[in-house]
């Protein structure tokens, strides 16, 4: 019995090895699912609570992709929009089946703003889109916010866009509401601020009315966001009222832009050849 | 530092890095580094062999707990804790005059080297064997044995010689 007693306290730790270790493998290869679920939900809150806090972490890194997904899934829902628009118009001028356009006359195509210039006169950003994304001079590009500018040139992978801010742009622009046409500029200083010009005297704006594509350009769709009014000055001496717009589009953070594609151009181009 | 504060803040740090780091590389789906074993294997040279096998036991089921499996990493954890003493015993000479952790410095460089390898190996023959829990596929299992000791090696001993400096 001693001699027993002796071996036992001479292999203790081997023996208490190869316990934990029998433990350990019956563990591994008993584990039922209900063991296993009664182990985890006792322990789980701990790694649980872990793992919650890592995956919060790591979502900011995956912000970047989410919000390229987010700007695809924009365009599309836009080109979507403008087609039911263009059904719904349809319909209510009760046109048979075969004359609905519904077909897209305006695609939206994503793209990212990868070079911005804002504090020159002649400003431009260059846009991650091209000729083989189907984006072409002349093009409207817009934000989430309001209008941008013109694409002004297109390689095979990147365009150039003449922004709202470049003091060779002028827009077509209308008053929301009253719908009276004037022409936006931009004077070369504040980037934040554009001019609202050939407004006659005679139409009454207020600061805080709202300034929209007119749609008269085959650039951009109509009623697209450009600005609201900041101030309207009017001097005796002149016919048109100054008028300052804050532009809905803040060209110090642009990342995410849409292009805007008239399918319809080229038969509108045609068209109005006909009579020069 | 108090010697028990160290060993708890690398506890803290292994888990948490194998965890939330080296558990999600996964290269080619059959290299992943355990680099947690670091802390088993740096644990106080006096340390009396059936706390280092509780120790070895209890680490090994915290990973358990956030790999979503039982016994896996016990089983190996408790292997590399039987093994550590006996692997310092024949590689280092003058064991008795050495207290607290063990590092490079401590018990030099080719000793050092030839122990974190041996467990290194040793836990990862056993951890995937175990998961594995069968001979079908053991060439993958050999595949990531090898693959995963490797890379485990090497990052565990050029943190180890980085901190030397």
């Amino acid at each position: 019995m001693r001699s027993l007693l002796q071996l036992l306290a001479r292999y203790s730790i081997l023996l208490m090895f190869l316990a934990l270790e029998t433990l350990s493998l019956i563990l591994a290869v008993k584990n039922s699912e209900y063991q296993r679920s009664r182990f985890f939900t006792s322990a789980n809150s701990i790694s649980g609570w872990t793992y919650s806090i890592a995956t919060n972490i790591s979502d900011y890194f995956h912000l970047k992709g989410e919000n390229e997904k987010l700007n695809e899934e924009v365009a599309r829902l836009q080109n979507e929009n403008n087609a039911l628009k263009n059904t719904i118009i349809g319909l209510q001028e009760n046109k048979p089946q075969d004359y609905i356009y519904s077909d897209l006359d305006k695609e939206f195509i994503n793209g990212k703003v990868i070079n911005v210039n804002k504090n020159k006169a002649h400003n431009y950003l260059t846009i991650n889109k091209g000729t083989r994304d189907g984006v072409n001079a002349d093009m409207g590009v817009i934000s989430g916010n309001g209008i941008v500018g013109i694409v002004s040139a297109s390689n095979e992978r990147f365009s150039i866009v003449i922004p709202v801010i470049n003091t060779s742009l002028h827009i077509s622009c209308k008053v929301k509401g009253s719908n009276h046409i004037g022409s936006l500029s931009w004077d070369g200083k504040d980037y934040r601020y554009a001019n609202l010009e050939d407004l006659a005297k005679h139409i009454v704006v207020n600061a805080g009315d709202t300034i929209a594509t007119s749609g008269y350009t085959t650039n951009f769709p109509e009623d697209m966001l450009v600005g609201v009014i900041e101030e309207v000055k009017t001097s005796p001496s002149d016919a048109y009222h100054k008028v300052r717009v804050r532009l809905a589009t803040d060209f110090s953070s642009l990342s995410q832009v849409s292009i805007v594609k008239n399918n319809t151009i080229e038969e509108q181009l045609s068209i109005e050849q006909t009579i020069k | 530092m108090n010697i028990w504060l160290s060993n708890i803040i690398r506890f803290v740090l292994c888990i948490s890095l194998q965890v939330l780091l080296f558990n999600n590389l996964n290269i080619y789906g059959i290299c992943t580094p355990y680099i947690y074993i670091l802390f088993l294997v740096s644990l106080p040279i006096e340390l009396p062999r059936w706390a280092e096998l509780l120790i070895g036991a209890a680490t090994g089921l915290v990973m358990d707990v956030f790999c979503s499996s039982i016994g896996v990493h016990m089983s190996a954890c408790v292997l590399l804790s039987y093994l550590r003493p006996l692997l310092i015993n024949l590689f280092v000479q003058d064991k008795e005059r050495l207290s607290g952790d063990v590092d490079i410095d401590k018990i030099g460089l080719q000793p050092y080297i030839n122990i974190l390898a041996i467990l290194t190996v040793a836990h990862h023959i056993m951890m995937f064997t175990v998961e594995s829990g069968s001979a079908s596929m053991w060439w993958l299992t050999l595949i990531r044995i090898v693959a995963s000791s490797i890379l485990s090696f090497v990052i565990m001993i050029g943190y180890e010689l980085l901190r030397r400096r």
